[in-house]
């Protein structure tokens, strides 16, 4: 029971306060790449902000108040871009 | 007059696929030949590397010349760092008569990264023979320039031809 309400706490927790998030993208070597996956995010409601790294090939999502983008969402709109995930990290 | 111009308008469905309007011209003056094409482009593979990308087009498309009907048809490859850029591309075009191919190859450096929304500059040379109409190698250096969603190309070949590439993604 106590497990559950763990749980129960951490989700609520993580359901009101914006995350941040770092993609690292293989395949991201120009301007208009960046672009294509900046696109692809501006799209999406969560998002509130999206800052790409080329020097670093991150992709760094910061979501609205109260709101989340799983990872399946984020492989999917990087792929449909034409790149690769590595890795999501979240902070 | 430049022996060849090129002008198309492509619509991504996907990041594979490409459909839109091409027009080419070979030739100038009284033996210019021009054509429009309805295009399609298939990306038939990618290789998305750490620091580097590797793609291969397939180029196809049904159009006319002077009423009569013709077809392109080509393979294209392309491998770019942030640094480096080569891309070797052949088109057939036939039909109505008409019986060409297009050979190009590229290579460019760039000698400083730029980050992203910086101006990215490239140097480059082009080669390039349209059989039937510049048989012979076409050697084009120019500068290729990349900022935001706009990537343009100035240049002039050995033989005085200049040339002017311009595209921009929305």
């Amino acid at each position: 029971m106590k497990k559950y309400l763990m749980v129960m706490m951490m989700l609520t927790a993580g359901g009101v306060m914006a995350s941040d998030i770092e993609i690292k993208v293989n395949g991201m070597v120009c301007s208009m790449c960046a672009q294509g996956i900046e696109k692809k995010f501006s799209s999406e409601e969560s998002v509130q902000k999206i800052d790409v790294n080329l020097d670093h090939k991150m992709v760094h999502l910061q979501t609205k108040n109260g709101q989340n983008i799983p990872d399946s969402t984020i492989k999917k709109l990087i792929t449909e871009a034409g790149y690769q995930v590595v890795s999501i990290k979240r902070e | 007059m430049p022996s060849y111009s090129n002008n198309y308008v492509l619509y991504s469905l996907t990041h594979r696929w490409a459909l839109g309007l091409e027009h080419w011209r070979f030739g100038k003056d009284d033996k210019r030949e021009e054509m429009g094409f309805l295009k399609l482009n298939h990306l038939l593979y990618r290789y998305n590397g750490e620091d580097s990308q590797g793609n291969i087009y397939l180029h196809g498309g049904i159009g006319a010349l002077k009423e009569r009907s013709l077809y392109q048809a080509g393979i294209e490859g392309d491998w770019e760092s942030r640094v480096l850029y080569t891309s070797l591309k052949h088109l057939e075009f036939h039909g109505g008569g008409l019986d060409r191919s297009m050979t190009q190859a590229r290579l460019g450096i760039s000698p400083k990264i730029a980050g992203y929304k910086e101006l990215q500059t490239w140097f480059m040379v082009q080669g390039m023979v349209i059989r039937g109409v510049e048989d012979t190698l076409m050697i084009t250096p120019m500068l290729r320039f990349f900022y935001h969603n706009v990537l343009w190309e100035v240049g002039s070949s050995t033989r005085g031809d200049w040339m002017l590439n311009l595209m921009v993604h929305y």
